[in-house]
């Protein structure tokens, strides 16, 4: 069904239409708070505030925004506020001037397999350096990079205007790049 | 250059939009100049998009519990 009508009939009490909304969103909105939070409890308890937070205010979604625009932004918004809780030293790249290897050689990344999901190792090295990285700079990567949304959408999601997007986006790429760098390259 | 899923193009038009640059810029025609005769800046840029795609699959199921769970806090039938 038309979502434009299905948001209409939830907003006007239907439960069924609720239902089908939630439906339509619950994996995507799991599966972007597991990117962000990194731990399948986490997103879990991010992906029920979410649409707690949609059922309890969708009479005043206005449709100005996609829906799915909507749900990033509270999704983001309670992600970014766990992960600011629980205080880690993450690394700021806030002063970086340019994360690019100066002299060394750079290595050719061609050979190195792209089968994540069987590589447990592999897995470990993307958690370990994705947790370091701010949540600011983490939900813009995933937003922009791993998502795919656009740069305008990222930047509505985060609060953040484009050159700010862009530029947190380029330092995140670069650290994360270097990051797993320092294990494949061994 | 093709590396997997990784085109030149993707690449190109991750390093001109970090650099707030449209594609037929003097600038990222430059760009696209130096990096077709440099292995260093492919071997770097095409790691950059090695690591972006490895987020990419880097994905997992929802289990049927969650799903279950959320219905319920919710209150909304399952049918």
């Amino acid at each position: 069904m038309d979502e434009v009508l299905l948001i209409k009939q939830a907003q006007e009490g239907d439960k069924k239409a609720l239902t089908e909304l939630v439906k339509n969103y619950e994996k995507t909105v799991f599966n972007f708070a597991f990117k962000i939070c990194r731990n399948p409890e986490r997103a879990e308890n991010a992906m029920q505030e979410t649409f707690f937070s949609m059922v309890k205010s969708l009479k005043q979604f206005d449709g100005k925004s996609k829906l799915s625009t909507w749900l990033y932004r509270i999704v983001t918004n309670h992600c970014l506020m766990e992960l600011r809780k629980k205080k880690n030293n993450y690394i700021s790249l806030d002063d970086e001037e340019n994360n690019l290897p100066d002299g060394a050689l750079i290595p050719d990344w061609s050979s190195v397999p792209s089968d994540i999901m069987e590589n447990t190792e592999l897995k470990n090295i993307l958690d370990d350096a994705i947790n370091k990285l701010s949540p600011d700079y983490r939900a813009v990567f995933i937003l922009r990079d791993v998502n795919g949304l656009s740069t305008e959408e990222t930047g509505q999601i985060t609060e953040l205007s484009i050159p700010a997007v862009k530029s947190r986006l380029h330092r995140a790429r670069a650290f994360l790049r270097n990051e797993i760098s320092k294990v494949i390259n061994k | 250059m093709k590396n997997n899923d990784v085109t030149c193009k993707d690449v190109m038009d991750h390093i001109c939009e970090s650099l707030g640059e449209e594609l037929d810029s003097p600038k990222c025609i430059a760009i696209k100049f130096h990096l077709n005769e440099c292995t260093q800046c492919q071997n770097y840029f095409k790691s950059v998009g090695k690591t972006i795609e490895f987020y990419k699959l880097y994905e997992i199921e929802m289990p049927e519990e969650s799903h279950k769970r959320l219905m319920k806090k919710l209150g909304l039938g399952d049918s």
